[in-house]
C-alpha cells in the first residue's frame, strides 16, 4: 500500500487517468479493457509488465498468442523470467489496441533487472483478488463472478465498471494489508514513478492496465521523494529478451504473473464467442465433435439437449448464463452418459485446449534458438506438445541426425526427447519419447551463452564437464555422451580427462568399474562416426592400470568393498572379452592369475577370478579343485574367508551349475574327493555359499544332483560296495555325534 | 390413509406438510403442472429452512450439483436416468423427486426380467373386451400412460432389468411424447409435465444393456456412494431413526457412536483399506451400501427394543453386521474373519464389538475357520 501520509500530502490522480484493474488472463477483464480503450482513446497506455519489454513491442504484428515475453540477464542467461500473454489476456488487448491506434504503450512495472535471479524461488503470497471476491460471493469460477456480477450489472460503461472494481479492491487491500510484501510495495512505487513521468509527457488521457490488486495503490500519488526512496539501491543489470511461443498448458501453471489459469481453453472460447454470443451452443458443438472424433456417440440432438440443460441449470442457480460448471455438468449428464472418462477427454481438448503460439521470423532470437529451429526444419522434426514415440534407425542419415540433435539438446538441459530404455532394439536403432515443452525456451536462453549453434554449445558444455571431471566414472560418462553426440573435440577432451583421472585414480576397482560402459561405446562407436581405435586405446589404458592394481585392491578389504570388486571383476572381464585386443586380454588374465595366487586376498573376487580363469581355459580342473580345497581347508584363514571364496566362485551361476556338466563335475569331484573331516568343515561353508540362490534354483540344483546319482545307479545297476560302506559309516558317525 | 395405518407411507404422504409449506412459500415461476418451482424441488430434496420458519428435512445427503442437474433435466422434459451401485439412494431420490414435482410418486413400473410390454404401454380388461369389443373403457392404462395423460412423473425402477424389447417401447414415448393405440385408432399425446425418472443398477449393466437409441433419450446422473464418513453417518442416523418411528420400535434413537462404527466398518470394507490407509483389506462380494448400513442399524434397534435393554450396543450390531458382510459363506467369512482379527481387535475401544462377534462365531453362526 502506498505509504500513508498523515498530513495529507498525497495528491489525487487527475481525472484524465483511467485505472483499469484487471484479472490476469481474464476474458471479462479483456473485454472491459478493449471497451474502455475505445471509449477513452488515451494518448499513452501503461501496462503492468517489465519496462525492458518495451523494446520488443515492435514485433507485435508477427506474434500469434499464446506467446511469452522472455527476459534474461545478459551476464547470466539462465536467470530468466517470462510473462505470458494469451489472446484473451487484458494486457494483450491493450498492447494490440495501442499498436492498431499508433498510441505509445509502455510496460511500467518494476524492471526485470531488479527481480531476475534475485530470489530464484520467491515465496510470493499469491492473492487472486477477484478470486477472493468471487469466492466470498459463492462462485467457484472468478470469471463467472466477473461476468455475472460485474458485467451484467454495471451497464455498458467500462469506466464505471473499473470504478466499481477499484472500490472493491480498496476494501480488500485493507483486509489483506498484511499480505502485501516489500516487493509489491516497490513495484507499486515504480508504477507510480512511471505514471508521474507519463503525466508530465502528455496532456491527454492516460490508461493504466494493471492487476486489480494494485489499483488502490495507484489511486493517489504520494510525494515522489517517498517513492524514490523506496526504489533506492535496486540491483542494476543488463537485461535482454525475446518473444517465445507459449502454450495453453503452460498458462495453466503459475508464471511471472502469479497464479495461472485452470481453464485457458474455456477462456479462449469465451473470448472468441463473445461477439457472436453463441458461446454455449458452440461449446457443445465442439464437445460433440471431440467425442465423435474418438468414436463416442454424441449426436447433434444430444448437443441440443445439453444446451437446454445448461441453460436450465443456470436459471435454477439464478445465474444469467451458463458457466464452465454448468456446461461441464450438462455435458456429463447428456453427452457422456454420466461417465467421467469421456468428460475428461472434453476437459483436455477444450477446457485446457492445448494450443501453441507462434513467433514470426523477424523476431530476434538467440542464435542458438534459431539454430534449433533450423535443425528442426531441416530434419522435418517439428516440436509438438503431444508426446510421440520415435524409432530412429541410425543407419539412415536423417534419423541419425535427429538422434544427434536430441542428445545434444539433452546436454544443453533441453530434454526434448527421452531415450526409451524399456525396449532395447540393438545396435542400430533407438527408441525416443519426444515431447516439446515451451518452457525449454528458458533453458535454451540459458544455454545461449555456451555457443551460437547446438553443436558448438553442446561441445563447449561437454568439454567443460570433461575438464571438471575428477573421477574415472564421470569422465567415462562424458566420453560416452560425447560419442553419442558425435562431437569429436569433446570426445578428445573426455578422452584426455579419462586418462588424467585414470592416472590419478588409486582405486583399481573404480577404474575397472568404468570399463563396461566404455566397452559398449567402443563397440557401437563406429555407428556414431567416432574412430573406434581412439576409444579402444582409452579402454586399454584403463584396463592396463586396473589390472595392475587389482590384486592389491582385493587385499585386506571389508566385505562391502569386496562386493564392489566382484562386480568390477565381472564387468571388466566382459569388457575385456568384448572390446580389448589379444595383448590386453592377456594382461587382464595375468592380473586374474596373480589375484588367484595371492594368499590373503578377499575370497569373493578371488573365487570369481578362479572361476573366470577356469572358464577361459587358463586353469585346469585339477588346479581349480586344489584351489577350492585350499580355500576350504585353509586353517590360517577365517571360515568367512572360505565361504567368500566358494560364494565368489559360484555366485549367480546356479543355472549354469545345473546345466554345465563340466562345472558341475568340477564341484562334484571336489566335494566327493574331500576327506570326511574336511567335508564336515566344508559343508556349512557350502551351505552358506549357495544361500544366495533362490529356492527355485536350489531345487533345480537338487534335481540335478539326484539325477546324476540316479542315472549312475541305473547304468551300473549295482552298489559300489566300497563307496556305500564309506558313506554309511560316515552317516552313522554323524548320527552318533548328534545323539551323543 | 394416514401414516399410522400403513407400513411405509409414500413420500408425498409422509412429507405432506413440508410439501404444502414449500408450495405455499414458493413464488417463483413453475413449469406447467409442477407443484412447485424447480428451486423449491431442490430445497425439498436437500433440506433448508423456509422464510416462515418451516424446517425442510434433507432427503438426500450428497452433492447439490447432482440434484440440480437432475431437477434441471426434469425441467427440460428430458427423461432422467439415475445410475449407481445398489443402495446409493437411486429409488429414494426418484421417489422424492416425483413427489415434489407432481405430488404423486406412485406411478411406478418395476423392471424385472418378466416385465411385459403391457405394464409399460397398456393392457386390456378382457371381460369387457370380450363383452363390449375394443373400447376406451376396456383399456387398462399403464402407470406410464396415466402419467402421460395427467402430465405427471412416471417412475421406472431397475430399467436395465427389463428385457431389451420392453425397454425399447420407451423410445417412442420419450421421443414422440405420444403412445399410439392402434386397436382404438387412438393416439394418446402426453400433456406438459410428463416425464420419466428411471433408475438402473451399475452392477447390472451387463444384464440388459440399454440400446444406444434409448440411452441417448436420457440424461444420466451417476449417484456415488456418500463422499465422506460424516455424510454417511448422517444418512444412516436419520434413516434409522425414521425407520424406528415407522416400525414403532420401542427403543431410543441410535447412539451416534454405534452408527459411526457401522459406517466405518462398511466404508473400510467397501474401499478395501482402513481409514488411516495403513492396512490393506480384502473386499467382500456384497456391495455394502449405505442402505444396508441403515438396515443393520434398524435391525439392531429392533433387537435392542424387543430383546435387549432398549439401547443399541455391540451385541445387537454383531449379527446384523455379519449378515450384511457375509453374503458368500466361504469367501466372505474369510474376509470377515480377517477384518475381525486385523482391524476390530486392534482398536481398543472396539473390544466389546470384537467379543460380541467372537461369541457369534463360537456359537456356530459362521463357517468357522473358512
Amino acid at each position: 500500500m502506498a505509504p500513508r501520509d498523515p498530513v495529507g500530502r498525497d495528491r489525487a490522480l487527475p481525472d484524465r487517468v483511467v485505472l483499469l484493474g484487471i484479472r490476469h488472463h481474464g476474458p471479462g477483464s479483456a473485454r472491459m479493457v478493449a471497451a474502455a480503450l475505445e471509449a477513452v482513446r488515451p494518448e499513452v497506455v501503461l501496462i503492468e509488465g517489465p519496462p525492458e519489454g518495451d523494446a520488443l513491442l515492435e514485433h507485435l504484428p508477427s506474434l500469434v498468442p499464446p506467446v511469452a515475453l522472455l527476459l534474461h540477464d545478459e551476464a547470466e542467461p539462465s536467470a530468466a523470467a517470462f510473462w505470458p500473454f494469451a489472446e484473451f489476456s487484458p494486457e494483450w488487448r491493450a498492447l494490440t489496441w495501442a499498436r492498431a491506434n499508433a498510441v505509445p504503450a509502455r510496460f511500467f512495472d518494476l524492471p526485470a533487472a531488479a527481480s531476475l535471479g534475485a530470489e530464484p524461488s520467491e515465496p510470493r503470497a499469491v492473492v487472486d483478488p477477484l478470486g477472493v471476491l468471487a469466492e466470498a460471493a459463492g462462485f467457484d469460477d472468478p470469471e463467472r463472478w466477473w461476468e455475472d456480477v460485474v458485467e451484467h450489472s454495471a451497464g455498458a460503461d467500462p469506466r464505471a465498471l473499473a470504478g466499481a472494481v477499484a472500490e472493491a479492491m480498496t476494501a480488500l487491500r485493507e483486509e489483506f494489508a498484511d499480505e502485501v510484501d516489500e516487493r509489491t510495495l516497490r513495484r507499486e512505487a515504480h508504477m507510480r514513478q512511471s505514471l508521474r513521468k507519463a503525466l508530465k509527457e502528455t496532456e491527454g488521457p492516460v490508461v493504466v492496465v494493471c492487476g486489480a490488486w494494485h489499483v488502490p495503490a495507484l489511486g493517489a500519488l504520494p510525494p515522489a521523494t517517498a517513492d524514490a526512496a523506496l526504489l533506492k539501491g535496486l540491483p542494476k543489470r543488463k537485461v535482454s529478451g525475446t518473444w517465445v511461443p507459449w502454450s495453453h498448458g503452460r498458462l495453466a501453471s503459475s508464471s511471472g504473473y502469479g497464479a495461472g489459469v485452470d481453464s485457458p481453453g474455456w477462456y479462449a472460447h469465451l473470448w472468441e464467442c463473445a461477439e457472436r454470443g453463441d458461446a454455449v451452443p458452440r461449446w457443445f458443438a465442439r464437445a460433440a465433435s471431440v467425442l465423435r472424433a474418438e468414436d463416442l456417440p454424441a449426436s447433434t440432438a444430444s448437443a441440443v439437449e445439453a444446451v437446454r440443460l445448461a441453460d436450465t441449470l443456470a436459471a435454477l442457480r439464478g445465474r444469467p448464463s451458463p458457466g464452465l460448471s454448468e456446461v461441464s455438468e450438462a455435458a456429463l449428464a447428456v453427452l457422456c452418459g454420466g461417465d467421467e472418462v469421456p468428460l475428461r477427454l472434453v476437459h483436455e481438448k477444450l477446457v485446457i485446449g492445448e494450443r501453441l503460439g507462434e513467433v514470426g521470423e523477424g523476431v530476434p532470437r538467440s542464435p542458438l534458438a534459431a539454430d534449433v529451429a533450423r535443425w528442426q526444419r531441416k530434419l522435418r522434426f517439428p516440436p509438438s506438445l503431444e508426446g510421440k514415440p520415435y524409432r530412429l534407425d541410425l543407419r539412415k542419415d536423417n534419423e541419425r541426425e535427429r538422434s544427434k540433435l536430441l542428445r545434444r539438446l539433452e546436454v544443453l538441459g533441453v530434454p526434448w526427447g527421452r531415450p526409451d530404455t524399456t525396449s532395447s532394439l540393438g545396435t542400430f536403432a533407438e527408441m525416443w519419447q519426444v515431447r516439446w515443452d515451451p518452457g525449454f525456451a528458458v533453458a535454451l536462453g540459458g544455454a545461449a551463452r555456451h555457443g551460437t549453434t547446438v553443436e558448438a554449445a553442446a561441445d563447449r558444455v561437454l568439454c567443460q564437464r570433461a575438464r571438471d571431471a575428477d573421477r574415472v566414472a564421470p569422465a567415462a560418462e562424458v566420453l560416452s555422451t560425447a560419442v553419442g553426440c558425435e562431437l569429436p573435440i569433446a570426445v578428445l577432451a573426455a578422452r584426455s580427462a579419462l586418462d588424467r583421472c585414470a592416472a590419478a585414480a588409486t582405486d583399481a576397482v573404480e577404474l575397472l568399474g568404468a570399463l563396461p560402459d566404455l566397452a559398449t561405446t567402443v563397440r557401437y562407436g563406429s555407428v556414431r562416426g567416432t574412430d573406434p581405435e581412439l576409444l579402444r586405446v582409452a579402454l586399454h589404458g584403463l584396463l592396463a592400470r586396473g589390472a595392475v592394481g587389482l590384486p592389491l585392491a582385493c587385499k585386506g578389504v571389508d566385505d562391502e568393498t569386496a562386493e564392489r570388486a566382484l562386480v568390477a571383476v565381472n564387468g571388466a572381464d566382459d569388457a575385456a572379452r568384448l572390446a580389448a585386443d589379444e595383448e590386453h586380454q592377456a594382461v587382464w588374465r595375468r592380473a586374474l592369475r596373480s589375484l588367484v595366487g595371492m594368499p590373503d586376498a578377499h575370497g569373493l573376487p578371488t573365487g570369481r577370478a578362479t572361476r573366470l580363469l577356469w572358464e577361459a581355459g587358463e586353469l585346469d580342473t585339477a588346479a581349480v579343485a586344489a584351489r577350492l580345497h585350499r580355500a576350504t581347508s585353509w586353517n590360517g584363514g577365517t571360515a568367512s574367508g572360505a565361504t567368500a571364496f566358494v560364494s565368489g566362485f559360484l555366485r549367480g551361476s546356479a543355472s549354469l551349475l545345473a546345466a554345465d556338466a563340466r562345472l558341475f563335475d568340477l564341484v562334484d569331484e571336489w566335494l566327493s574327493g574331500l576327506a570326511p573331516a574336511d567335508f564336515d568343515d566344508a559343508l556349512p561353508l557350502l551351505r552358506k555359499a549357495i544361500s544366495d540362490f533362490s529356492p527355485a534354483e536350489r531345487r533345480l540344483l537338487g534335481d540335478r544332483v539326484l539325477g546324476s546319482s540316479a542315472s549312475s545307479g541305473v547304468v551300473s545297476g549295482e552298489w559300489d560296495e566300497a563307496v556305500a560302506e564309506r558313506l554309511a559309516a560316515h552317516v552313522r558317525a554323524l548320527l552318533a555325534g548328534v545323539s551323543a | 390413509m394416514t401414516t399410522e395405518t400403513v407400513l411405509r407411507p409414500a413420500a408425498e404422504q409422509q412429507y405432506a406438510a413440508e410439501l404444502a409449506a414449500l408450495a405455499a412459500a414458493d413464488d417463483r415461476p413453475r413449469p406447467p403442472r409442477w407443484r412447485m418451482s424447480p428451486q423449491a424441488v431442490v430445497t425439498y430434496v436437500l433440506g433448508g429452512t423456509l422464510p416462515d420458519g418451516t424446517v425442510i428435512t434433507p432427503k438426500y445427503v450428497g452433492s447439490r450439483r447432482l440434484v440440480e442437474v437432475a431437477v434441471g433435466t426434469l425441467v427440460t422434459d428430458r427423461a432422467l436416468l439415475l445410475v449407481g451401485v445398489p443402495g446409493t439412494a437411486k429409488s429414494w431420490l426418484s421417489e422424492h423427486l416425483a413427489a415434489a414435482v407432481s405430488g404423486d410418486s406412485t406411478l411406478v413400473v418395476q423392471g424385472t426380467a418378466g416385465t411385459s410390454e403391457e405394464s409399460v404401454r397398456y393392457g386390456w380388461n378382457y371381460a369387457r373386451l370380450i363383452s363390449e369389443g375394443p373400447s376406451e373403457a376396456a383399456l387398462v392404462p399403464s402407470p406410464v400412460l396415466r402419467a402421460m395423460q395427467t402430465g405427471a412423473v412416471a417412475r421406472v425402477e431397475e430399467l436395465s432389468r427389463m428385457p431389451a424389447e420392453v425397454q425399447d417401447s420407451f423410445i417412442t414415448i420419450l421421443s414422440e411424447k405420444a403412445l399410439p393405440v392402434p386397436e382404438l385408432n387412438l393416439h394418446v399425446q402426453a400433456v406438459p409435465g410428463f416425464t420419466v425418472i428411471a433408475t438402473a443398477n451399475d452392477r447390472d449393466r451387463g444384464v440388459n444393456q440399454m440400446s444406444s437409441a434409448l440411452a441417448r433419450r436420457f440424461n444420466t446422473v451417476v449417484l456415488p456412494p456418500p463422499a465422506t464418513e460424516d455424510d454417511e453417518v448422517r444418512i444412516v442416523t436419520a434413516r434409522a431413526a425414521q425407520l424406528g418411528r415407522s416400525l414403532q420400535l420401542p427403543t431410543e434413537p441410535p447412539a451416534l457412536d454405534e452408527v459411526r462404527r457401522v459406517v466405518r466398518i462398511f466404508r473400510e470394507l467397501r474401499n478395501g483399506s482402513t481409514v488411516d490407509g495403513r492396512t490393506q483389506l480384502k473386499k467382500p462380494s456384497g456391495s455394502l451400501s449405505t442402505a444396508e448400513a441403515i438396515s443393520v442399524i434398524a435391525g439392531g434397534m429392533a433387537q435392542a427394543g424387543h430383546f435387549g435393554d432398549g439401547s443399541l450396543g455391540a451385541d445387537e450390531l454383531a449379527s446384523g453386521l455379519l449378515g450384511a458382510v457375509v453374503k458368500d459363506r466361504v469367501s466372505d467369512s474369510a474376509v470377515w474373519q480377517e477384518y475381525l482379527e486385523a482391524v476390530i481387535k486392534e482398536r481398543v475401544e472396539w473390544r466389546d464389538l470384537y467379543r460380541a462377534c467372537q461369541d457369534l462365531d463360537t456359537s456356530g453362526y459362521t463357517v468357522s475357520g473358512a
